[in-house]
């Protein structure tokens, strides 16, 4: 059954221009001149229930406001969002009993009180009855191994720490999906770990349907079977992760240096860096096969140092954003 | 002046403007303090309209006179907000540790930067108090060159000792983590002491006590000196101005001074 | 789930309950600064309550109000400007948490974000403004059980107009994009009428205080009926602080609607 679902979702703002000098202001009091940007035009996907979806985009896709739209915070201006089989739109609070967000960036947990106050206070807020809130923040305490910071208050936990408490506390009332908005933004390496574990962890026991968008390709891997990736406000990318790192694939790097310095000339392919005993090149797989060039290299001199590199998928997804705003109009 | 001194006060004034830039690029922030300075204003006028309409003069002034007074007594009051709470956060937060390595007079410095600030929020309240005095009690009492260039520089005095008395306050942080209630108290003091009533309203012991405290330097000086003008006294009015002034700045040398001991050698 | 009134009615009151504790205990967690804010706000208090006691010395009794007459408003004014900020800690950043997009946050739960997002925070030096009005109280001559409970519902009914008053300006933000200016004078305005007697203001502008700045209904009405022992005029009043309510509630919808289409408020994409 499918969990979330847009049809040519779309949403124009229509956007005050704000006049440079005094006249112009003046002029734009009584009549504004607006102009009408189209953040996200006509997104379509499916996600089915216990799926985990990476939603990628460069700065200013139309990723935020699409997550928006399908938690009923935006109304969208075109097409149609179902999440859980409600229309976020039009039955925003029914929806919010069953979803949970984390925006990295909005805490819902009070600064100054330890987070069992702010999780005593969600419990309220979801109407839990006082015997399943308590079960629930247990379990939630151990698995998330927050019980030790509970009672600490929230401005002196490490910011590791209060994500993880953030995710606990949004998923008090153990929604069917969850949104998350940046979740590891700002962590260190250990922290990003932990999170994405408990992730994976929670999809996996759970079956909670994970929506998450990231600039962090760590975050993509590790907790994502498939991605979705949307420039300019439509999806130019929608595969599983599978398939994506299959592109990764097709390109490697491969890197030389030689004992001493050595005239690096291969027909048909020019080296991205050189310089007296060492060079870099970029190989399509679809184009050279890479034995035969590591067998050139070996023969044209005595080899120090030799890498074959995957493309990390981190380029993968930058060459899709490239490629999208080639793609543009 | 030599050049090196030149370049030595060029500093200064340079902070003194460029804060005063920064200050005059947020309009509606001091749009908020205009408002409110003309709604306190325009609610006393009609108190006083009230108290006056059965007695021609309280405690020696008339209408007019108590109004003008009210005017001109707001002024530096309007004009120096936030000064106090701009230092102390810095010392609080640990900002001052590195402000303090800076080859400048840090309390100098301090005083340019919020000088500059306080003269552009100051200047759209004189305009509006002048202009809501005329409307609501008649042309200013202003009889000659002198007088006024007595009040201008008698206001300037006043908004030099509300910006030195907050920064000494705020420099108590370096000891007293929750010291907004020195400002409290100091601004509660300054309010009953000659800013919302004329000293010559209190009663008579209350009010000649208050004439040794350096509150009637922050807001009766200015206000008296544009409703009842006459040169002696007008003039050690200023006075003790400049000395409350002298006094509070050697204040705050003394209170960085000690201060930035403690800052050096407990770390902040 | 229980979908009854009833049942409702209870979900929230566990909910607002579950709020104000966590406020209360927010405010207590700086245990200092909450006992500086609440003397503060007393001593600021005071300092008037001095320059009214000058000033009638002197004249007798300014605009039909004698001392003690100016004493009951500051202590209803004050006690109900404390209880609006203290249940309803947001209510004046309404405004600035819509137009930094915070709403989002409240938007995302299941509670009547009107309600959700003022009630979840205190201000912590109103607490000083509602006890001092009690103590002001308990200072002047006459204290009884019946005069307690008449202030308490006054003062009540005070704080529904002030929260109701001071959000509907907050909400010009979703109409304006910044209105800070604006919504702040007209909170100044509002409080600093209900602190003077209405008579000294100009008849041509009293018709505001029963309108866009209900003065009359926060301290020139409850003044009277508190002086005249008039219960009668309690249920009257809350009928008045209803409406304000349900008036600033249907400007909230409005606003909600621009905020839910994106538009207005500086549009962040």
């Amino acid at each position: 059954m499918g969990a979330i679902s847009a049809r040519g979702l779309s949403k124009t703002f229509s956007a005050k221009v704000k006049p440079e000098g005094l006249a112009a202001s003046l002029r734009s009091l009584v009549k504004p001149e607006r102009r009408l940007v189209e953040a996200v035009r006509g997104v379509s996907f499916e996600v089915e229930r216990g799926e985990a979806v990476a939603f990628l985009g460069p700065n200013g896709a139309g990723k935020s406001t699409t997550i928006k739209m399908l938690t009923g915070i935006l109304h969208p201006s075109g097409g149609r969002a179902e999440v859980l089989g409600l229309d976020p739109s039009r039955r925003r609070v029914e929806l919010a009993r069953s979803i949970g967000a984390v925006f990295g960036q909005k805490s819902q947990l009070w600064f100054h009180l330890p987070p069992s106050d702010s999780f005593r206070l969600l419990g309220a807020v979801y109407e839990l009855d006082r015997r399943a809130f308590e079960a629930r923040r247990d379990e939630l305490a151990e698995r998330f191994g927050i019980r030790d910071y509970l009672d600490v208050p929230v401005r002196k936990l490490s910011l590791g720490e209060r994500i993880r408490c953030e995710i606990a506390a949004s998923l008090l009332h153990s929604p069917a999906a969850l949104f998350l908005d940046e979740p590891t933004i700002g962590l260190d390496v250990v922290a990003k770990r932990e999170v994405r574990a408990l992730l994976e962890e929670l999809r996996a026991d759970e079956g909670t349907t994970i929506f998450l968008t990231s600039h962090d390709i760590g975050d993509i891997e590790k907790v994502c079977k498939r991605a979705i990736v949307i420039h300019h406000g439509a999806v130019v990318v929608d595969e599983s992760m599978k398939d994506l790192k299959h592109r990764s694939l097709a390109k490697k790097l491969v890197g030389v240096k030689y004992a001493r310095p050595t005239a690096i000339e291969l027909p048909g392919l020019e080296p991205v860096k050189r310089t007296a005993d060492a060079a870099r090149f970029e190989v399509d797989t679809r184009a050279h096969r890479i034995e035969e060039l590591l067998r050139a290299l070996v023969e044209l001199g005595e080899v120090e140092d030799l890498t074959v590199e995957d493309e990390s998928l981190e380029s993968v997804i930058a060459a899709i954003y490239e490629d999208g705003a080639g793609r543009k109009e | 002046m030599s050049s090196a001194a030149a370049l030595k006060a060029r500093k200064y004034l340079v902070a003194a403007s460029a804060s005063a830039r920064a200050r005059a690029a947020y309009r509606g922030d001091f749009l908020g303090s205009v408002i409110a300075y003309c709604l306190f204003v325009f609610v006393f006028s009609r108190v006083w309209r009230s108290a006056y309409a059965a007695r021609p003069s309280i405690a020696g002034y008339d209408y007019a006179m108590s109004l003008w007074y009210f005017v001109v007594a707001e002024i530096p009051y309007f004009g120096s907000s936030g000064h106090f709470r701009e230092l102390a956060g810095d010392i609080k937060s640990g900002q001052v540790a590195y402000l303090v390595a800076r080859p400048y007079g840090f309390v100098g410095y301090r005083f340019a930067q919020a000088a500059g600030s306080s003269l552009v929020a100051v200047l759209p309240i004189l305009g509006a108090g002048a202009a809501l005095g005329g409307l609501v009690a008649g042309p200013p009492p202003l009889g000659s060159a002198a007088q006024a260039a007595l009040l201008a520089a008698s206001l300037a005095l006043a908004l030099a000792l509300q910006i030195l008395l907050q920064l000494a306050l705020a420099l108590t942080a370096f000891w007293v983590e929750e010291n907004s209630a020195f400002l409290w108290i100091y601004q509660k003091l300054a309010l009953v002491a000659g800013t919302l009533l004329p000293l010559e309203f209190l009663p008579e012991t209350a009010s000649r006590i208050a004439r040794w405290t350096p509150f009637p330097a922050l807001a009766y000086a200015p206000a008296r000196i544009l409703v009842a003008f006459a040169p002696g006294p007008s003039l050690r009015l200023l006075g003790a101005q400049a000395a409350w002034c002298a006094a509070a700045w050697i204040l705050c040398l003394a209170l960085y001074g000690r201060g930035r001991r403690r800052l050096v050698s407990q770390g902040g | 789930m229980d979908l009854s009134i009833r049942g409702r009615a209870r979900a929230y009151a566990t909910f607002l309950g579950a709020s104000f504790s966590a406020n209360l205990k927010s405010v207590l967690e700086y245990r200092a600064n909450f006992l500086l804010q609440v003397f503060g706000m007393m001593l600021n208090n005071a300092a008037f309550a001095l320059f009214w006691g000058i000033l009638i010395d002197r004249t007798g009794g300014i605009g039909g109000y004698s001392f003690e007459d100016v004493m009951v408003v500051w202590a209803l004014v004050s006690t109900a400007f404390g209880l609006a900020h203290v249940v309803a800690g947001n209510v004046r950043s309404l405004g600035d948490i819509a137009v930094r997009g915070e709403l989002d946050v409240y938007l995302l739960q299941p509670k009547d974000a009107f309600v959700n997002v003022l009630c979840s925070r205190t201000v912590v030096s109103a607490w000083g403004d509602f006890l001092y009005g009690y103590l002001v109280l308990c200072l002047l001559p006459g204290l009884s059980a019946g005069r307690l409970l008449l202030f308490s519902l006054l003062a009540a009914e005070g704080a529904l107009v002030f929260a109701a008053a001071f959000a509907a300006a907050e909400c010009l933000a979703f109409f304006l994009g910044n209105s800070r200016s604006l919504s702040e004078a007209l909170h100044e305005f509002l409080l600093s009428f209900s602190l003077y007697p209405e008579k000294v203001f100009d008849p041509g502008m009293r018709w505001a205080f029963y309108t866009i700045l209900p003065s009359g209904f926060i301290a020139f009405v409850p003044l009277a009926a508190f002086k005249a022992m008039d219960w009668g005029l309690v249920p009257i009043l809350f009928l008045v602080a209803a409406a304000y309510m349900a008036a600033s509630y249907a400007l909230f919808r409005a606003g909600l609607r621009r905020y839910e289409s994106g538009n207005q408020m500086g549009t962040r994409l």
